[in-house]
């Protein structure tokens, strides 16, 4: 029916999305507090769980914006991967670590723009452009050292990496958290970052309307190179040494966060805020599995669990608001 | 045959889209459903089809109560709906469309494809029409696919079928076949039940109209004893007279605005024409003829292979549409969900789109002009939404053009020639007088208009110059006194 007087009101749609993610932090927090005895929320943990967010966040807010944009990108893990062995392998041939980080980061832009021309001008679909540049990115990281690890020995890079503010913050996380909120504050009160909505929503309509569709998905696949390649090597300062798994393991954790925290898949929808806390039930749900010691392997299937309930609760307040028109 | 609803009602939350709706359809003859967006036809066509149940009442076939809780209850009844949007597999062939769900199969359980091409070309011929059967139906025009879905609803022995709005995409000439297939199933004893906008087509192919009003029947009466004028009364409660007449229009134009010579895309041969400053030209023709085409390419949409584009005394080469926008160019898109709005944003942001860049504050949008910006449109256009922030695909489709009229009209860029492709497809009688109105007024104010439509009533009552085209080529140009639709016609389908 078209017109339609509803009752709830739709500019309270982000405001509900937001209250259902943090009851369902609560709710993590809560069950897993009172399983493992409070010892979630002791400080020790909360240092683990702190440190544990740090390269999650620079993935989601980068898988993220690519979703909200109306992409995925595969390739993520692989470009993390490969910048940070390249970075060491910069540093291990005498080079500043200024000039190994922005060669790192460089890489990851790259190929970013890679997948971008794939995508834009030779009209692959994303999901298979950027499985092709994942399965490149990791080759080419085996091939930066003969498939071997590369140790870091960087005064700067072992501070990032492993130093912590009062030993309790890693200053690692600054870095995180200062991103989140400039791209929070990016996405909803700037040009570029309604572009991003309105292109991911529907880019023909878009193109139409005056915007650049075409240069949102260049520069949204070259951020998330950039981001990735700083969450590799970030991976690679704390552990003082690059090897060639890095951080493929974590790509979908980025993603998963992302879609826990009400960033759509279909884009057009979702923001950093829920990303945090997307980020936040995430982690607190692993670590609480952790130490109320769930075997790794119903870990893994949990882990599935959770992210099927977050997609039925946000379908469920969607239908709600759809149904009407 | 007969189908009888009475005392239907149903409620959504927070509307009554129905309220103790009663009539019956005989077979044999063609009934109407005629009503303004949101008057309940779809409701009422998707109970008909158990896609949606009602809450109260009873439809009855041929005197038995009948209860679908799903559409595959109310084919096996013997009920077809054929919606606007087409219910069809692209990639398969016109065969495989027709029998879905009912494929012959060979002894193994596999599909019999020699018995499907027999029958199917049985279909075919029965319907005469030109078209192969193994032809994937993604290729076949719009006014074929919806033939195909006809064809579908016959296959299955439906003695029921209802239309929604069967013409909406098509052109004139691909009506009147349309309509002849309509007469032969009515005239084979069907129920035939129509649902359209527009007045000339229920006065051509129906025999009883029903009139829908807020959820309730409001008017029901045989087709030849009515006119235009009561069922406009009927549908929307008050006279809206000779709309056209009424228009108050733009009678004086200025210099010239837009000059395009020889251009030539991919589908479009060799178009040339002049328009002037307050001036409305309407471009005509079937589907496919190239009308989109042509403003496309002028928007920097589509690749200009040759021609050239003079705006206002400048030859202009448009890379892309933002560059057309920032020289003052507008595009209404013909496909409003799909080119026009972005569905599941508000109001406000649809509204703001190619306005971003100028309301910064440094480089954070200033939200409050947005929304000063967006109820501005709401107030001019009477955009009838309880709020800008409201999603806009929860707006009619009236709503949803006026909300693509006030994003180029929100004050903060000046248009000068406004391109409408369509925009009044698939809005009610009402809301189309307003858009007419319109558009008359951005003539008034000295803006170039081309206004595209398939209706030829409309374009001939709002256009100063009617241009019409065939096939990629402008086959000639009529001033508003002169045209006739029969005139138009014959150039829309000269060889």
């Amino acid at each position: 029916m078209e017109q339609q007087k509803s009752k709830f009101r739709i500019g309270n749609l982000f405001k509900s999305k937001m209250l259902t993610l943090i009851l369902l932090l609560a709710v993590v927090v809560g069950v897993f507090t009172i399983m493992s005895k409070g010892q979630l929320l002791n400080p020790k943990n909360i240092r683990n769980i702190l440190q544990s967010i740090t390269l999650v966040s620079l993935l989601t807010i980068g898988a993220g914006m690519l979703m909200i944009g109306g992409y995925v990108d595969l390739s993520l893990g692989g470009i993390g991967t490969m910048a940070a062995l390249i970075t060491a392998y910069a540093l291990r041939a005498g080079a500043p670590w200024y000039l190994a980080l922005i060669i790192g980061l460089v890489a990851g832009a790259v190929t970013g723009a890679f997948n971008a021309v794939l995508i834009n001008e030779l009209r692959f679909q994303p999901f298979i452009a950027t499985l092709a540049t994942a399965s490149i990115t990791q080759g080419l990281g085996y091939i930066v050292n003969h498939g071997q690890q590369i140790d870091i020995d960087n005064p700067v890079f072992n501070f990032i990496g492993t130093q912590r503010i009062a030993d309790f913050i890693p200053y690692s996380i600054i870095i995180s958290l200062v991103l989140l909120a400039v791209y929070g504050v990016m996405l909803k009160n700037t040009k570029f970052g309604r572009s991003m909505y309105l292109v991911g929503g529907n880019p023909q309509a878009s193109l139409l309307s005056g915007l650049h569709p075409k240069r949102v998905s260049y520069i949204l696949f070259i951020n998330a190179g950039v981001l990735s390649s700083l969450a590799g090597i970030l991976l690679a300062a704390r552990l003082k040494t690059a090897n060639t798994t890095g951080i493929v393991n974590q790509q979908f954790s980025g993603m998963t966060a992302a879609i826990l925290g009400g960033i759509s898949f279909g884009g057009g929808s979702g923001g950093m805020g829920g990303a945090l806390i997307g980020i936040l039930i995430l982690n607190c749900f692993n670590n609480g599995m952790t130490i109320v010691r769930v075997t790794p392997y119903w870990q893994t299937v949990a882990s599935g669990a959770l992210l099927l309930i977050a997609l039925a609760i946000d379908f469920l307040r969607i239908s709600r608001t759809k149904k009407v028109s | 045959m007969q189908l009888e609803f009475s005392g239907v009602s149903k409620a959504f939350p927070g509307v009554q889209a129905l309220s103790d709706v009663s009539f019956r359809a005989e077979g044999g003859r063609v009934l109407a459903l005629l009503g303004e967006n949101g008057a309940g036809k779809s409701t009422l066509l998707k109970i008909m089809s158990g896609d949606i149940r009602a809450d109260d009442g009873v439809v009855t076939l041929d005197g038995q109560k009948q209860s679908f809780t799903s559409p595959y209850d109310a084919i096996k009844a013997g009920i077809s709906v054929i919606y606007q949007e087409r219910q069809l597999i692209p990639a398969m062939s016109v065969m495989e469309n027709i029998f879905a769900g009912d494929l012959p199969r060979n002894g193994a359980g596999f599909i019999n494809r020699k018995k499907l091409k027999q029958d199917a070309q049985e279909v075919i011929d029965k319907f005469g029409l030109n078209i192969s059967p193994s032809e994937p139906v993604g290729r076949l025009s719009v006014a074929y696919q919806q033939m195909v879905e006809i064809m579908k609803a016959y296959r299955r022995g439906s003695d029921v079928i209802a239309f929604d709005e069967p013409t909406a995409s098509l052109a004139d000439s691909e009506i009147t076949i349309l309509f002849k297939l309509i007469r032969e199933l009515r005239d084979e004893g069907k129920v035939i039940i129509y649902v359209s906008h527009r007045m000339a087509e229920i006065f051509q192919v129906t025999d009883d109209i029903v009139v829908l009003k807020d959820g309730r029947t409001v008017a029901s009466f045989p087709t030849a004893a009515t006119s235009e004028a009561t069922l406009i009364k009927a549908m929307v409660g008050r006279d809206i007279g000779d709309t056209y007449a009424k228009l108050d229009r733009n009678t004086e134009y200025g210099d010239t605005l837009l000059e395009v010579k020889n251009l030539v895309t991919k589908k479009v041969k060799d178009v040339s024409f002049t328009l002037r400053r307050g001036e409305i030209i309407g471009f005509s023709g079937l589907v496919g003829a190239g009308r989109t085409e042509v403003v496309r390419a002028i928007f920097g949409a589509d690749k200009i292979i040759s021609g050239e584009l003079i705006l206002e005394g400048n030859p202009v080469k448009f890379k892309t549409p933002a560059d057309a926008i920032a020289a003052g160019v507008a595009l209404c898109p013909e496909d409003r969900k799909e080119q026009g709005l972005v569905l599941f944003r508000s109001v406000k942001e649809n509204i703001s789109i190619p306005v971003l860049s100028r309301i910064r504050n440094f480089i954070f949008l200033d939200k409050k002009q947005e929304v000063t910006l967006a109820e501005n449109a709401r107030a001019k256009y009477k955009i009838s939404t309880p709020s800008t922030d409201k999603l806009v695909v929860e707006l009619s489709g009236g709503n949803q053009q006026k909300v693509i009229l006030g994003r180029w009209t929100s004050g903060k860029m000046e248009i000068k020639l406004l391109i409408l492709d369509e925009p009044t497809k698939g809005i009610d009688v009402g809301t189309k007088a307003e858009v007419y109105q319109m558009v008359c007024d951005f003539a008034k104010q000295g803006i170039g208009v081309i206004f595209i439509s398939s209706e030829l009533t409309e374009v001939i009552g709002v256009a100063d110059t009617i241009y019409v085209m065939h096939e990629g080529k402008i086959t000639g140009n009529v001033k508003r006194a002169e045209a006739t639709e029969e005139g138009i016609l014959a150039l829309a389908m000269q060889e």
